[in-house]
């Protein structure tokens, strides 16, 4: 199975854009003392911004930022959202107001309890109508949603995004998962032979399904990210597999390295092998010569 | 297209498919009035009788994943999938399940019992439970499969949506059988959370019917297993669409119903006189019957009846697409077709069945919306 990556968007402790991780990896490292900023995603309506929570607006504001960088129609593209826990504030404010013996629930914050409330805000956001989904995988949750993104890009022929988000939580659920930094990540997939896009960003991505059995039969590991701090962080939240991706591939931007590889877990028996490769740009296609 | 070789449901009509059938038949509803723990609303839900005796390990521990061996147990089902393993080996059978509620019955007993402390008690300690994949992962164990494993989470839409996944899981030859299903129990996060929203009936729900109060809830657990196998039942295609307006309130002339349905009957080849029979979402609501029935009488063909079913079943949320793929799947295999329990008179404007009917089906389409605007419309067939 093959797509192109041709946007990224990310959101976490000390990048709020692609320019901030590409900056980041330029320095070598994210700063120990960087800041995770709360984004306001401006595209929501105003009537329901003021209804969403910080994994909505985590969710809503990469998605957007990955269209605008791969330059694709926001209103036609169709969508995978995926979190390993899902929104645990909202869980947390649930079950603690269930244990009162009036039990109200806010209106608002049982809607925005379904896990594809992401999608709905980003739906309604970008008036898009095309088919969207969440996907839950547990730790595997990253390269479970690649890999069902890049399948739906094999079968519909489009672009298709993929977001992946988990936010920082605290006891209880920290007992039980602990999540120390909000992060999130989107990419914009697209099919292999499709005519270059307004976007600076190509790389191919093969995927290769290998059991577990076969991974450790070959004595490989999951892919870590690398660069000093970036590392901190991906230990610290469940989409680490997703931190790992975007470093190689800013790093396939930015240096001479043509190709990657990278190993990431899909589900508890199931592994993904990621060939990338820098794609070769079009010199006819100003929109898309400018990195050649 | 893709084939159905093997289908159950464990659901408010019974424990596997005879046990469904014959509450089909008796016409009894599975609706009673509700006597759940710690719960003050005044409603009807559609309750699975769940044996104390069904367990599953320490780790796994939660209502939804009792609901989800109880079901596998259910028409051999456990069974065939594991010579569906055997025959093709483990890493190349998928799962991929569909729930709203995974096993947050377990989260909200966690909270119960820990009272003003900060902390759960070490029983509930389940890193593997407390999650939207707890369905999916424990399937997987419980199961022996090592292929692709997800669970679809889109509200009401979520285990209609997983044959859309299933689908292409087979035609990209990435599997070559899929286990799909869906389960949601009921718990106080469902039913308080809709109650805040006022949509909860103090009666057994009405679809369609001009008196209707709104939904009544219900829990269930259901699978079927896919392959490219020829079998008696197919799904013919899968239709997806988002409405873009509201998180909880469908488009008002259902916009994405209809794109969702329309998307569908594209997959399948198929025209809306190619449909002997559309399973509605039909909640019993007052908003979304009224935009269903619109998009319905705008599509429907002089061929078609319609019918909902949640006043048999309840509305069991992400199991919702599951269980009306079976009562669909059902109606083709045995051709009654499920009448809409508990409404007397319908609106107009539509051909709903009142009453079950015997009637050859070969094509159904059934319909699944939910929150987030998220529609889904899956098509089966006689193959």
């Amino acid at each position: 199975m093959k797509a192109n990556v041709i946007g990224l968007g990310i959101w976490g402790r000390g990048m709020t854009s692609y320019a901030d991780l590409q900056r980041v990896l330029e320095l070598g490292g994210l700063p120990a003392d960087a800041e995770f900023l709360a984004p306001k995603p401006e595209a929501i309506p105003a009537r329901e911004r003021r209804r969403a929570g910080l994994m909505i607006n985590l969710a809503v504001s990469v998605a957007h930022q990955a269209c605008e960088h791969a330059g694709v129609d926001k209103a036609s593209i169709p969508s995978v959202f995926v979190s390993s826990m899902g929104d645990t504030d909202i869980t947390d404010y649930m079950c603690r107001k269930l244990t009162q013996p009036e039990k109200l629930l806010s209106p608002t914050k049982f809607h925005n309890s379904v896990h594809n409330a992401p999608s709905g805000y980003w739906t309604i956001s970008a008036e898009n109508r095309a088919p969207s989904t969440f996907v839950g995988g547990d730790q595997y949750s990253f390269g479970a949603g690649l890999l069902e993104a890049v399948s739906q890009v094999q079968a519909s022929n489009t672009p298709v995004l993929l977001v992946a988000y988990d936010i920082a939580n605290q006891a209880p659920f920290a007992d039980v998962t602990p999540i120390g930094e909000s992060f999130a990540a989107a990419l914009v997939l697209a099919p292999p032979d499709a005519p270059g896009v307004g976007s600076e960003l190509s790389v191919s991505v093969q995927l290769q399904p290998l059991s577990i059995a076969q991974l450790q039969a070959q004595g490989r590991a999951y892919s870590k990210v690398s660069a000093p701090g970036l590392d901190e962080l991906a230990a610290q939240n469940p989409m680490a597999g997703g931190l790992a991706l975007l470093e190689q591939l800013v790093n396939l931007q930015q240096t001479q390295t043509k190709s990657a590889e990278l190993v990431l877990p899909a589900a508890s028996q199931l592994a993904l092998v990621l060939d990338l490769q820098a794609v070769q740009r079009n010199a006819s296609n100003p929109q898309t010569a400018q990195v050649n | 297209m893709v084939y159905v070789n093997q289908l159950t449901l464990t659901s408010a009509l019974g424990a596997g498919l005879d046990q469904m059938r014959a509450s089909l038949q008796a016409d009894h509803s599975g609706l009673s009035a509700a006597e759940w723990p710690h719960c003050d609303v005044p409603c009807y839900v559609g309750a699975v009788n769940l044996p104390v005796e069904i367990s599953v390990s320490a780790q796994r521990l939660s209502r939804n994943n009792r609901l989800v061996e109880y079901a596998l147990q259910q028409d051999n089902f456990a069974a065939h999938v594991a010579a569906a393993v055997s025959r093709y080996g483990a890493p190349r059978v998928g799962i991929v399940m569909g729930t709203s509620t995974s096993s947050i019955d377990r989260t909200e007993q966690a909270y119960r019992e820990m009272g003003q402390e900060e902390h759960f008690a070490e029983e509930f300690i389940q890193p593997r439970t407390h999650n939207p994949h707890a369905p999916g992962d424990f399937l997987a164990e419980r199961l022996g499969i090592t292929g692709p494993c997800i669970t679809v989470s889109a509200a009401c839409a979520s285990s209609a949506k997983v044959f859309a996944v299933a689908e292409r899981w087979l035609q990209q030859n990435l599997v070559d059988a899929v286990v799909v299903g869906g389960a949601d129990t009921l718990c106080l996060s469902v039913i308080y959370g809709f109650h805040s929203l006022q949509l909860v009936s103090d009666e057994p729900c009405r679809p369609f019917s001009p008196q209707r109060k709104g939904i009544s809830l219900g829990e269930a657990a259901g699978f079927a297993l896919l392959s490219n196998e020829p079998a008696e039942l197919a799904v013919l295609g899968v239709g997806e669409s988002c409405d873009a307006y509201h998180m909880s309130s469908a488009h008002p002339e259902g916009l994405g119903a209809e794109l969702s349905m329309q998307r569908a009957l594209a997959a399948s080849d198929i025209g809306m006189q190619d449909v002997d029979y559309v399973n509605l979402h039909g909640t019993g609501t007052r908003a979304n019957d009224e935009t269903e029935g619109k998009v319905c009488a705008r599509m429907a063909s002089a061929h078609t009846v319609f019918s909902a079913t949640k006043g048999w079943t309840g509305h069991t949320l992400g199991a919702a697409g599951i269980v009306e793929a079976v009562l669909s799947m059902n109606a083709i295999l045995t051709d009654l077709v499920p009448g809409t329990m508990h409404t007397s008179c319908a609106e107009p404007g539509l051909p709903i069945l009142l009453e079950s009917v015997e009637r050859r089906v070969n094509t159904v389409l059934s319909n699944s919306f939910g929150f987030g605007g998220n529609n889904c419309s899956v098509v089966f067939a006689r193959a």
